[in-house]
């Protein structure tokens, strides 16, 4: 034994997990109570018989407690415990953090993804993030619910599932498509290289965050909303409110790190067998020592597979399985377009966190992959920011290597520019520090793009998570000026680590809803900072605009123009073509070559109406790069409707007619070059006048 | 007028983007080249004795270029000046996205003011090399003069006064209140700024000088346009008997009178009756009722007129 008080902490959970407490060991084992609590404690350490003889109690096999070794998994020691109702009789009927959000599938993945982001534990590699859509049936929905102990769960669900409210209805939703499909649907959100779930059973830390409390954002530092209000999300995306939790920890709890399990419910208040039940329900161990809630156990590999929740390394991190997962929306609903709106959130606002500069690794990898019944219906589609974003993920790339210009000369520039955020004091600072920055330069990266970008001309804005915070239209650009795509990077994705970057990254973080996209006046803002605040953020909104604007502004026109009176009188542009010409002209058109080599047309001619009969000469021009087109004559000209041939070469057209055709073919003998290796046209001109 | 092709072409339509340019190796700034207007500014004031441009030009063509039916296939930027007859053509690089890239070079010795580029596409179609199956519908304006990417041009208007010491080629008008110089490379009217009350009145921007301002415009704008009509009749070119559209401005101006000139004929019609009556010699009355016709169009002088004696009776009657 290395650390007493690992042998303490193993000790504690093997009486747990036996329901013994330590006085009946102290008694069984012939000590006082005393000396077994200091062992709890790791105040103390038993001496070897006294080993042996808690190995032989507990029924271990000799030497489990020099390797620490668990009693046995036995499936009879993990159950459902539910909470029951407050004295008080009050009755909650839902989880006031899921309403909080729209709990749709676009909504999941921004959520999720952050969350992972912030837990990134080596910041040398990308946090892995993979979305598992896994459709079950038959045998393996069987094993499943069994692995979930469903027959001490379908009672609760009747109960809460019978009543008017929203949660009651998408309850009773959740469960008719169960039964009347005989699938459920899961999935499951993994991350690699993460924190994972640490720290205690109860007490502050990561673990107690997700799975105990409600509406706790246990932030750290530098991250946004660590597993804040956005894990309502989770249980959201459950028609069942179900979540079933395994995580790898980073660092050791009761000395061990792999497969703690545990499992929470959330339902609203319940009657069952004449008991009264209130908010969520745990699966996991009973735990004497707090009433027989049930607390997180080590599950064995067996366990972990049978509950869809085996992972698939030993990397640190943590799998959520959402059963009966649906899209609040409403939009997806078969497994395919859940798979694509889930890819596409993960492209839109995690770009930016999937690129990093050639020959670096970046901060997240996301793929997405669809099963049903075990068999691959999507296949691991990795997330391609390039696919996305193409001009945005080309300026943040430059950024990152350090090949941005200052003024755009190609249409693959990026142009970088600075924009000013003013920062207020935080209201408890009682000597405002002289040190402590006032303001933050944001960077301003501007690109062209394609013209067939459906959505130019957005700034989108972000901080040290690199996820999208918010797009911008900029409205009124210049005349003329190029499409483009702006990404502003505020705080830390700046990649400064200057006070002013972290004073920037907390300020906008306040400026944040829970939801995250938007910078705006929050309570946060308001409650933290002093007077101002709110109007620091409002000035930073306008100078993006302004700024994107300044680097799109064509140079000033020389004012040569001239008086503006006079100015729209001398236009020399191109007249447009008259609707409704004052003369003949040529319309349709259509020509082939004949196979003795001369042109067959056949042409239409639209007239203005005339009393006085138009007369006009066809004419079949070869076409030339420049000077005068040499003309073809013709063998033939045949009226096909209103008009006639007169002299062979000349049209009279009936008069008051609107249209009129004619055929005609050329004459060989007066072609300048052979028909097909020329383009010809057909054109109608005065015949010259007599004598002329 | 529509052009009879004795072949197969490509159904789609190919597009040309200018990437970037260089004058002399020095990036020219984007806001000089407007992909809408497709128009390229290169004058510089402070960059005015460059000697080369580089642009580099991006085609795009569709889908149906890479089927097996087309064999041979090459992209090309050809680049023209009429004014020179200047014709270059750069060949374009198939990249591996499929797009077509290139870099066409001018040399400001060879140009005088604006060249057009257009994207071709030829492949060999029946055992004939080298037709040409698709071409650019818009063509880009690279302009050696312009200083915005900007299509639209006006007659150059400047303020002189006529009879100051540096203006002695104004001196003879020095009591007119503007001239206009039907130069040939680009026409300019004159406006004397000694002429008292002309630049307060056209430059006011007051609503009671509206219509004064509005009229007195009229006027200036009508002696300019029948002026520089009548100095396009005489640069029509006649070859092989057929008179051919002259280049630039006498080009635009004709091209925006000659409907109001001769309505009932086509442009090229008009242009073969102007170019008789020119031969003819006859005493001109006639074409020349003609042109002020056209030139009070362009000018739009009657409305502008009608708004100004309206108005001058208006204050008659109040007073």
């Amino acid at each position: 034994m290395e650390d007493p008080g690992t042998f303490g902490v193993w000790l504690g959970r093997q009486l747990r997990r036996q329901g013994m407490s330590q006085a009946e060991l102290a008694q069984r084992l012939d000590v006082t109570r005393a000396a077994v609590s200091a062992w709890v404690t790791g105040r103390a350490e038993p001496r070897l018989e006294k080993i042996r003889l808690i190995e032989e109690i507990l029924g271990l096999t000799t030497g489990s407690v020099m390797t620490l070794d668990d009693v046995p998994d036995s499936a009879g020691n993990v159950v459902w415990y539910h909470r029951p109702a407050h004295r008080d009789g009050g009755r909650e009927l839902g989880n006031p953090a899921a309403f909080a959000f729209e709990s749709d599938l676009r909504v999941l993945a921004r959520e999720a993804t952050q969350n992972s982001l912030d837990e990134r534990r080596d910041i040398d590699g990308p946090v892995r993030i993979r979305y598992t859509l896994h459709e079950v049936s038959g045998e393996r929905l069987y094993r499943f619910l069994k692995a979930l102990r469903w027959d001490d769960l379908e009672p609760h669900y009747e109960a809460a599932a019978d009543r008017n409210t929203k949660v009651g209805r998408v309850l009773t939703n959740g469960l008719r498509e169960m039964r009347e499909t005989s699938s459920l649907l899961l999935l499951r959100v993994d991350d690699y290289n993460a924190n994972g779930l640490t720290g205690p059973e109860y007490d502050d830390g990561r673990f107690a965050a997700v799975v105990r409390r409600q509406l706790d954002s246990h932030k750290s530092r530098s991250a946004g909303g660590s597993f804040g209000l956005g894990k309502a999300v989770l249980w959201g995306t459950s028609q069942l409110g179900l979540v079933l939790i395994n995580s790898t920890l980073s660092e050791p709890y009761e000395g061990r790190t792999a497969r703690r399990v545990i499992g929470r419910l959330d339902l609203p208040w319940r009657q069952v067998n004449g008991e009264d039940y209130a908010g969520p329900s745990w699966l996991g161990e009973p735990d004497a020592e707090m009433g027989g809630t049930a607390c997180s156990w080590w599950a064995d590999p067996d366990t972990v597979d049978a509950l869809q929740l085996k992972r698939d390394s030993d990397a640190p991190g943590t799998s959520f399985l959402i059963v009966a997962a649906h899209d609040g929306t409403g939009e997806a609903t078969t497994l395919e377009e859940m798979h694509d709106a889930l890819v596409r959130s993960l492209g839109e606002n995690f770009w930016a966190s999937m690129v990093a500069k050639s020959g670096s690794r970046p901060m997240l990898e996301a793929s997405v992959v669809a099963l049903r019944d075990g068999h691959t219906v999507k296949a691991a589609e990795r997330v391609d920011p390039d696919e996305y974003e193409p001009a945005r993920v080309r300026a943040l790339r430059a950024f990152l290597e350090g090949t941005t210009v200052e003024e755009l000369t190609s249409d693959e520039d990026v142009v970088r520019t600075t924009v000013r955020l003013g920062l207020p004091p935080l209201k408890d600072t009682v000597v405002i520090d002289a040190e402590s920055p006032n303001e933050h330069e944001a960077v301003l990266l501007l690109t062209p793009t394609n013209d067939d970008d459906p959505a130019p001309n957005k700034i989108v804005c972000m901080r040290g998570s690199r996820m999208v915070v918010m797009k911008r239209s900029v409205s009124d650009v210049p005349m003329g000026a190029r499409r483009f795509q702006a990404v502003l990077l505020a705080g830390l994705a700046t990649g400064s680590d200057t006070p002013d970057a972290f004073a920037a990254e907390e300020f906008l973080r306040a400026a944040e809803p829970p939801e995250h996209n938007e910078w705006k006046k929050t309570d946060d803002l308001t409650a933290m900072y002093a007077r101002g605040a709110a109007a620091r953020i409002q000035e930073f909104r306008v100078a993006m605009l302004a700024e994107a604007r300044r680097l799109l502004r064509v140079q000033e026109r020389k004012s040569e123009d001239g008086p503006p009176a006079l100015r729209d009188l001398l236009s020399l542009d191109p007249p447009p073509a008259p609707r409704r010409p004052g003369f003949p002209t040529v319309g349709d058109v259509e020509g082939s070559i004949r196979t003795d080599g001369a042109w067959q047309v056949r042409v239409e001619i639209r007239l203005p109406e005339r009393e006085d009969p138009w007369v006009m000469a066809p004419v079949l021009r070869f076409v030339t790069r420049s000077g005068p087109k040499p003309v073809a004559e013709w063998s033939e000209l045949v009226p096909e409707s209103h008009c006639e041939v007169i002299d062979g070469t000349l049209l009279r057209f009936a008069p008051r007619v609107r249209a009129a055709v004619f055929t005609g073919v050329s004459d060989v003998t007066s072609h300048p070059v052979a028909a097909h290796m020329a383009m010809a046209e057909v054109d109608l001109v005065r015949p010259k006048e007599a004598g002329a | 007028m529509k052009t009879l092709i004795p072949y197969p072409t490509l159904d789609g339509e190919i597009v040309l983007e200018v990437k970037e340019a260089r004058l002399d190796g020095k990036p020219l700034s984007l806001t000089l080249i407007s992909s809408m207007e497709q128009v390229v500014a290169l004058h510089q004031v402070e960059r005015n004795d460059w000697e080369r441009a580089r642009i580099v030009l991006r085609m795009r063509t569709p889908q149906e270029l890479m089927s097996d039916e087309w064999v041979d296939v090459a992209c090309a930027a050809v680049l023209t000046e009429k004014k020179t007859n200047v014709r270059l053509v750069t060949p374009l690089k198939r990249q591996s996205d499929n797009s077509w890239i290139g870099v066409a070079e001018l040399h400001r010795d060879w140009h005088v003011g604006q060249a057009e580029v257009e994207g071709i596409v030829t492949a060999t179609v029946a055992d004939v090399q080298g037709r040409v199956i698709a071409r650019t519908r818009r063509r880009w304006t690279v302009d050696l003069h312009l200083r915005t990417p900007t299509r639209k041009r006006t007659i150059r208007t400047v303020w002189k006064d006529f009879s100051s010491e540096e203006n002695v080629y104004l001196h003879p008008y020095k009591g007119d209140p503007w001239a206009i110089e039907a130069a040939d490379d680009e026409p300019v009217v004159y406006l004397n700024s000694g002429f008292e009350g002309l630049q307060f009145l056209l430059d006011s921007a007051s609503r009671s000088d509206r219509a004064v301002q509005n009229a007195v415009a009229g006027q200036i704008a009508g002696d300019c346009w029948a002026a520089l009509f009548n100095t396009a009749v005489y640069s029509i070119d006649v070859e092989d008997g057929e008179p051919q559209w002259p280049v630039g401005w006498k080009e635009s101006v004709l091209r925006r009178m000659l409907p109001d000139v001769y309505p009932d004929r086509s442009p090229d019609d008009a242009l073969v009756e102007l170019c008789e009556r020119r031969r003819q010699g006859e005493s001109g009355g006639e074409l020349q009722t003609r042109v002020l016709h056209a030139a009070t169009k362009q000018a739009r002088m009657s409305r502008s007129l009608s708004v100004f004696i309206r108005t001058l009776r208006t204050v008659e009657e109040e007073k």
